[in-house]
Formats: C-alpha cells, sequence, structure tokens
C-alpha cells in the first residue's frame, strides 16, 4: 500500500469484542491534513474505531490502511507516526509532570533535553506546577499533561479520545489550539466525542456512528438536526 | 532517533522502580509478610539446631516463594491504575521492552527484599551461609531469577482475569517447580555442607531452566500482548 494523499482508509471494516459487533462493516476515508470528528451516544463504537486506527485492536473483518501502512501487519510503522489520547490519559500518578514527560519521550524514543520538557509543559499552561505528582493535578490538568506528551513527539496522525471532557472554556480553547496547529503543520486530526456541538466546529468531515455502524460522513454543514442530538436507541419492550 | 530496546527497557524499571520507592506499597508489605513467614517456622520448629540447617534452605525459599507472589501480583498494577496497558502498547518499538523491564523491576525487588531477608534468616533459623557465601549468593540470584522470569510472564498472562490473585499461584507454581528443586537443594548443599559435591547438578539445573525459559518467554511475549 503507497503512502497516499488518504491518512486513514477503512473498507468493510467489522470487530467484534465478545459476543458483541463493536463495528459493522465501517469505510471511512480520512484525507491527510485534515480533521475528522467521530460523534454517536455512548456505545457507538467510537472509542474502539480509534483503538482500531491506533493498531491496539484488529479487526474482525474487512481491511485498512493507515498512513499508507497495513492495519494488519504494520503496527509499529503506524505506531511511530500516531499518537493516541485516550480518556484516561495514561499518566501515571505518582510521578510528576516533568517525570512523565521523560517517561514518554524515551519510550517514544525521542530525544528531549529539560529545556524542552518544559517547553511543552509551558504549552499546556503546567510549567507552575511541574514537581506537583500528576494525582494531584485535577481533571482538566491531567488531561493537559496528556497533551503534552504527544506536544513531544512529531505525528502525522493523532487521534482525540473524549478531549473536551473534564476541560475548563481554557482548556477547550487549548484543545482548538492544538487542532489547528497540528492540521498547520500537514498533521491529521481523529476526534471522537460526545459534546458533538463542540467538535463539529473544528470538523471537515463528521462521522456520525450508531451501534457500530456509520449511519453517516459528510461535511458539518449536512449534518441533520437528528445527527447532532440523536434519540438514545431503548431496547425493546 | 530509533526507540531502542534498551532504552525502553529502562523507562520502564525507572518508573516503576521510582513508583514503587514513593508508595513503597509492594515492599514493606513483602518485608513483614517474609518476616512473619520465617518468624513462624522457626517457632513452630524450635531452636533445634540441626532441623533447622537441614531445613533451613526450604523454609528460606517458601518465604522468598509466597513473598515474591505479593510482588508478582502488582507487576502491572501502575499500568491499570493510568488505564491500561494500551498507554504502553501505543509507543513505537519493541513491544518486548515492556516483559524486560517488568521482569527487572520484579528481580530487583526480590533481591532487595533477599537482602534484607537473609539477615533475618540467620538470625531466626540458625542459617550459616557464611563459609560458601558467594556458592550461597549464586545460587540464590539463579532461582530469583527464574522466579521473576516464569512469574513476569504469567502476570502479563493473567492480568486482565477478574480472578487472577487465585489463578496466577495456580498457574505459576507448577512451573516453578524446576527452579524451586534446584534452588532449595543448592541453597540447602551450600548452607549445610556438600560431602558429595552434587551443588554443581543443580545449578546447572537452575542456570538451564532460567536460559530456556528466558528465551520462550521473550520470544511469545508479544503474543500474550497484542490482541
Amino acid at each position: 500500500m503507497g503512502d497516499s494523499g488518504v491518512a486513514v482508509r477503512l473498507e468493510k471494516i467489522s470487530k467484534r469484542l465478545g459476543w458483541t459487533w463493536a463495528l459493522r462493516e465501517i469505510g471511512l476515508e480520512v484525507e491527510r491534513g485534515s480533521s475528522v470528528v467521530l460523534i454517536g451516544p455512548n456505545g457507538a463504537g467510537k472509542t474502539t474505531l480509534l483503538r482500531l486506527v491506533a493498531t491496539l485492536l484488529k479487526p474482525t473483518a474487512g481491511t485498512g490502511e493507515v498512513l499508507g501502512s497495513s492495519l494488519q501487519g504494520d503496527a509499529d510503522t503506524i505506531r511511530r507516526r500516531t499518537g493516541l489520547l485516550s480518556a484516561r490519559g495514561h499518566l501515571y500518578g505518582d510521578l510528576n509532570a516533568l517525570e512523565n514527560l521523560r517517561f514518554a519521550a524515551w519510550m517514544s524514543g525521542v530525544s528531549v533535553d529539560e529545556a524542552s520538557v518544559r517547553a511543552a509543559l509551558a504549552k499546556v499552561g503546567l510549567d507552575h506546577v511541574s514537581e506537583q505528582r500528576a494525582r494531584e493535578y485535577s481533571s482538566g490538568m491531567q488531561k493537559r499533561l496528556a497533551f503534552a506528551t504527544l506536544l513531544m513527539r512529531r505525528l502525522d496522525l493523532v487521534l482525540l479520545d473524549e478531549p473536551y471532557a473534564s476541560l475548563d472554556a481554557d482548556g477547550i480553547r487549548m484543545v482548538d489550539e492544538f487542532v489547528d496547529e497540528w492540521r498547520a503543520e500537514g498533521g491529521t486530526v481523529l476526534l471522537a466525542t460526545h459534546r458533538r456541538g463542540l467538535a463539529v466546529r473544528k470538523a471537515d468531515r463528521v462521522a456520525v456512528l450508531q451501534a457500530g455502524r456509520l449511519h453517516r460522513y459528510c461535511r458539518p454543514d449536512e449534518l441533520e438536526p437528528a445527527d447532532l442530538d440523536p434519540q438514545p436507541v431503548l431496547p425493546a419492550g | 532517533m530509533k526507540s531502542s530496546l534498551a532504552l525502553r527497557t529502562w523507562a520502564i524499571l525507572w518508573k516503576d522502580l521510582l513508583i514503587e520507592l514513593r508508595t513503597k506499597q509492594s515492599f514493606s508489605a513483602m518485608v513483614f509478610f517474609a518476616a512473619l513467614v520465617l518468624f513462624l517456622f522457626g517457632f513452630a520448629i524450635g531452636p533445634d539446631s540441626a532441623t533447622l540447617a537441614r531445613l533451613g534452605g526450604g523454609l528460606l525459599w517458601i518465604a522468598i516463594a509466597f513473598t515474591g507472589m505479593l510482588s508478582l501480583g502488582r507487576t502491572f498494577q501502575s499500568e491499570e491504575v493510568a488505564g491500561g496497558l494500551d498507554g504502553l502498547r501505543m509507543y513505537p518499538g519493541e513491544i518486548r521492552a515492556i516483559y524486560l523491564g517488568k521482569l527487572l523491576t520484579n528481580f530487583s525487588m526480590l533481591v532487595v527484599l533477599e537482602i534484607v531477608l537473609v539477615p533475618v534468616a540467620v538470625v531466626l533459623l540458625q542459617l550459616e551461609p557464611w563459609g560458601r557465601f558467594p556458592l550461597f549468593v549464586g545460587i540464590t540470584l539463579l532461582g530469583t531469577f527464574g522466579f521473576s522470569v516464569i512469574g513476569t510472564f504469567y502476570a502479563s498472562l493473567t492480568q486482565h482475569l477478574r480472578a487472577r490473585e487465585l489463578m496466577l499461584p495456580l498457574l505459576l507454581f507448577p512451573a516453578l517447580v524446576p527452579v524451586f528443586l534446584g534452588a532449595v537443594n543448592g541453597t540447602t548443599l551450600a548452607l549445610a555442607g556438600d560431602p558429595l559435591d552434587r551443588i554443581g547438578g543443580w545449578i546447572r539445573l537452575l542456570i538451564s531452566f532460567d536460559i530456556i525459559f528466558f528465551v520462550v518467554c521473550i520470544w511469545i511475549f508479544p503474543l500474550v500482548l497484542e490482541e
């Protein structure tokens, strides 16, 4: 598969978790340098889709490529150029901010000095609490620190799972700025959120997931009101 | 710069030991538990020095094995608290570094425990390791390494199980029989004397087990961790 202008291409991707189909025949193309927002109710398959693109899950059926590499066989190449910000951030509460960033840099193979670690912290507004343990941070500050771990790497694809959760107005602005910055540098952003109104402002395209299926994939102005506020699917009876 | 195996292994070891140093959760519990086991055995057997010398090696390894289970059970706890192993898996590079880092963490913790435990055993069980001390240390390190090699692997295998506290010892102890055979017999011979020079056989068993299981575990670890 070539390194084309498509960052993510999924063809009839399905994923079964236990006895449940989390994703059913998803077909999706994300252009390089674009921002795509996944929206849908809880259990729609947003996080599963992000984990699949991140190579943390293997598809049960279907094929896909990320940044020109096959999803099935080239996980390490994809991981070198892809960053995932999960809902829980993957931070170590008993390490301080500097230590968390140093660990992330070592694990990523990024050569960093003290100044660049501090610069990443300053960028997310945590330089004044760099010696404080992450467990003492508020959830919004932890989210900022998790963002800083991504900032130290040169990434072509950034996957953000519920990035707006726990953030105040400043934090939301920070996420927006990061998305703009990554895209300005040619990076691609795939963002999953249930805060639909917030997310679609920054989207080139929106993918609406419902019960594991891709319900709609369109520009934000083509969304229907029901897509932005879908009724929960209640069990029959 | 490519993320090398050595750098990633070092990063995990550094992170886990730093967290342990700050929380002291595992190590304090391990020391108290091991000392309690030795005290109870010493108390039950009484001051018969001949019996204590004969059983000393076995009793020491019972304390190490049971205490080691506490350490192994917490191998992946820092990852769980941080949101699961996805964080480590998402980093690029050799995934075996996760196994090596965790293995070295467990091995280091057990060696530090033994440094505390052996003097306690010398007092409580009237052990006399000084005559063949280098041999005693060598056998203890070989046994500890074998225990850590297979223990870390089984800890990764059972990390997602709901009943992992039950399953880990159930799966682990049968696999550790060769290590315990070599370690207990070797330690006993190093402590009580070895007129028939049988200790070499137990050392060879320990070395063979350590090498074979280290190679097997590190080879198949990615299959355990990746979906």
